[in-house]
């Protein structure tokens, strides 16, 4: 399955290209991208959050989580078609559902937020921003743990490694010859 | 020691400025040929590379761009940030490996070196180089300009210096950059960088504890500032919205595998399995030195709103503004020397992959060989470039802005656009073919060009670059999958297999 991971990965991208068009083409709503601060020169409000996501709320939300699907269908085709076992298939499939739940819970704790207007606070920030920053930060700590302590199982094996070094070995005899 | 402020500050800068020419003069002692020169002759340890690869992702920009990013926009600029952990993850996963197999096998000073082995084309490597030499004076240019405001700023507060101009302090800017540039090569950028990786950690750690102090009620009383002045600023998307946001987070996640002086790093090291600790001790050292631009930004942005500070005449300035009114002038001068730092690092590391670029790619790319005495011609072409970029500096100040500005739009979304299709996606499919690079590479470029050039405003907050990135992905792969497989050379077969 593994051995297609391009073709997903194409699909991922034509998709996020047709939502770009989709959002393009949606009902305009003004100042969607910020309007200047009244009282204040240099900085931009966003002004009404419901109104500015009324007509591209669900297609952003689609947009992200396929863009976290390529994040990790890249990943994936970083890694060598003969260490792609189930062991790895699984842990990547467990890091892009981290990175999902902490999407939906930012997404959907700002629409909360956008229908009462009340927000409790984590460290320092309102609860939805708080799962933006620290959860996004976090959102890829298991890629890295897969890398870092997955790098002799997944990424560069002692077989690896060996194979590399025949490869070295060869090139230097080559230049020698030549 | 309040009353010294000022002499700290310039205490501090000129310290660093020192230690750059004495790293240049001890460098050059270790830079024998070309392969020094450009890739630290691949014999850097984990450490190094780790502190090296962080400090030029965070250039003067996260310093004085960053901050007021988030003084003007709000939360919509966290997103250039927080998605240092994927955009890292992503990089790793995708380069890291290969690009390092590729430029031992086939001894490769530069990134269009490895594009050239990996495609078997001249073609390919002519445009990664042209788009490298097009982003590096628009890169340059800023950074030097900057450097010199930030210089003007500090030295016309002392009294010796109150009259100083522009141009003199770009002079001496540049003047300290070519040097150590000239003298050491990449190995004095990789080391400098390690000192600088060092400052700014210290200076973000350091400054979030200035900035929580700011209000009794710490960095929520801050937010809740904000939120009651403007709830969406302080929201996940910001003042910028949705797709803006989400925007940067693809460009600037995604695009950081796209990027030629981070991933020509990634040459750099001497074994490859000090990526496994690399990459983790990189992104630690983002994140604490990132602390400075989320901090900053917000304590700014609330102060302004509650009445503590007056409103800044420009959002660039909220960084210097909270160093004068708030930091320690210890603190100060560490940041100062940090901000300069990371100006110089990242030149540095521009320069040295255009002229890369200009001796070795595009020669090689047109002529089938390099010039000869490389390493001579890359000290002669260090100096030039750093002078017409100084220049082109100089010029967008007092004349016309629009030359860099429209260099400028070859800068980290052109790059990624560009480069990570061919590099990032190219290295790890062995389908890709020399005509789904030529495509997507040209496609980013245009795109890049047409929405710079006519100022295009896509609705909902859509950049040119996320615009121009989508596309090159789908070009990149839809015309590879579309064309011929191409006949790989079987050492390039095997790296792709391993």
């Amino acid at each position: 399955m593994t051995k297609h991971v391009i073709y997903y990965i194409f699909a991922v991208c034509v998709s996020m290209g047709l939502l770009l068009l989709m959002i393009v083409m949606a009902d305009s709503v003004p100042n969607a991208g910020g309007q200047p601060h009244a009282e204040h020169p240099g900085m931009v409000i966003g002004a009404d959050g419901a109104a500015r996501l009324a007509h591209i709320g669900s297609l952003a939300f689609v947009f992200n989580s396929l863009l976290l699907t390529l994040v990790v269908g890249l990943c994936v085709l970083g890694v060598s078609e003969r260490h792609r076992s189930q062991k790895f298939l699984a842990g990547m499939g467990g890091s892009w559902l981290f990175m999902l739940v902490i999407w939906w819970m930012m997404f959907s704790t700002h629409q909360e937020f956008l229908l009462t207007g009340e927000t409790d606070y984590f460290m320092g920030f309102p609860v939805p921003t708080a799962w933006q920053m620290y959860g996004t930060w976090l959102g890829a700590v298991p890629l890295i743990v897969m890398y870092s302590y997955g790098f002799r199982t997944f990424i560069y094996t002692c077989e690896d490694e060996a194979e590399f070094n025949a490869l070295l070995e060869q090139a230097a005899r080559n230049s020698q010859q030549n | 020691m309040e009353a010294y402020r000022q002499e700290i500050i310039v205490g501090s800068v000129v310290i660093y400025m020192l230690f750059c020419v004495a790293t240049g003069l001890w460098a050059m002692r270790r830079t024998r040929n070309s392969s020094d020169f450009f890739v630290a002759g691949r014999g850097l340890g984990p450490i190094v590379v780790a502190l090296a690869l962080f400090s030029s992702t965070l250039s003067g920009f996260g310093f004085v761009g960053g901050p007021g990013l988030v003084y003007s926009i709000g939360v919509s600029s966290f997103w250039m940030v927080v998605i240092s952990s994927t955009g890292y993850a992503v990089g790793f996963f995708l380069v890291a490996k290969r690009i390092r197999m590729i430029a031992e096998l086939r001894d490769c000073l530069s990134l269009p070196d490895v594009v050239a082995a990996r495609y078997g084309s001249d073609a390919v490597r002519f445009l990664i180089a042209l788009t490298i030499v097009l982003g590096v004076m628009g890169y340059l240019a800023t950074q030097i300009l900057a450097m010199a405001v930030v210089m003007q700023a500090i030295l016309s507060g002392t009294e010796t210096f109150a009259n100083i101009g522009l141009v003199s302090c770009v002079v001496i800017s540049s003047a300290v950059l070519i040097f150590y540039c000239v003298t050491g090569g990449i190995i004095a950028s990789v080391y400098t960088d390690v000192v600088q990786g060092f400052i700014m950690m210290i200076a973000g750690s350091l400054i979030l504890m200035t900035a929580v102090s700011v209000f009794d009620g710490g960095m929520q009383e801050a937010t809740a500032i904000i939120l009651a002045d403007d709830s969406e600023a302080i929201m996940p998307f910001g003042s910028a919205g949705a797709m803006a946001s989400l925007g940067w987070f693809f460009v600037f996640g995604l695009g950081l595998a796209g990027q030629p002086h981070l991933i020509t790093k990634m040459m750099m090291n001497k074994q490859m399995s000090d990526n496994r600790s690399i990459l983790p001790m990189s992104l630690f050292g983002y994140v604490m030195a990132a602390l400075l631009w989320i901090s900053i930004g917000i304590v700014m942005r609330a102060a302004v709103i509650d009445g503590i500070v007056e409103p800044l005449a420009l959002p660039d300035d909220a960084a210097s503004t909270f160093l004068s009114i708030f930091a320690n002038p210890l603190l100060a001068g560490v940041v100062f020397a940090g901000l300069f730092a990371a100006i110089m690092s990242t030149s540095d590391a521009f320069l040295n992959i255009g002229t890369a670029a200009i001796i070795h790619d595009i020669p090689t790319a047109l002529r089938g060989r390099s010039v000869e005495n490389e390493l001579l011609w890359a000290r002669v072409v260090t100096v030039l470039l750093a002078i017409v970029a100084a220049g082109f500096a100089l010029y967008s100040h007092y004349a016309d802005a629009t030359l860099v500005a429209l260099l400028g739009a070859f800068g980290w979304g052109t790059f990624a656009a560009s480069i990570f299709p061919v590099v990032a996606v190219g290295l790890n499919w062995r389908g890709a073919t020399v005509a789904g690079a030529v495509t997507a590479i040209s496609a980013a470029l245009l795109i890049n060009f047409v929405v710079q050039l006519s100022s295009i405003v896509l609705p909902y907050g859509i950049s040119g670059p996320l615009v121009a990135f989508v596309t090159s992905m789908i070009l990149f792969i839809g015309v590879s999958l579309i064309t011929k497989p191409p006949e790989l050379a079987p050492d390039i077969e095997d790296v792709l297999r391993i």
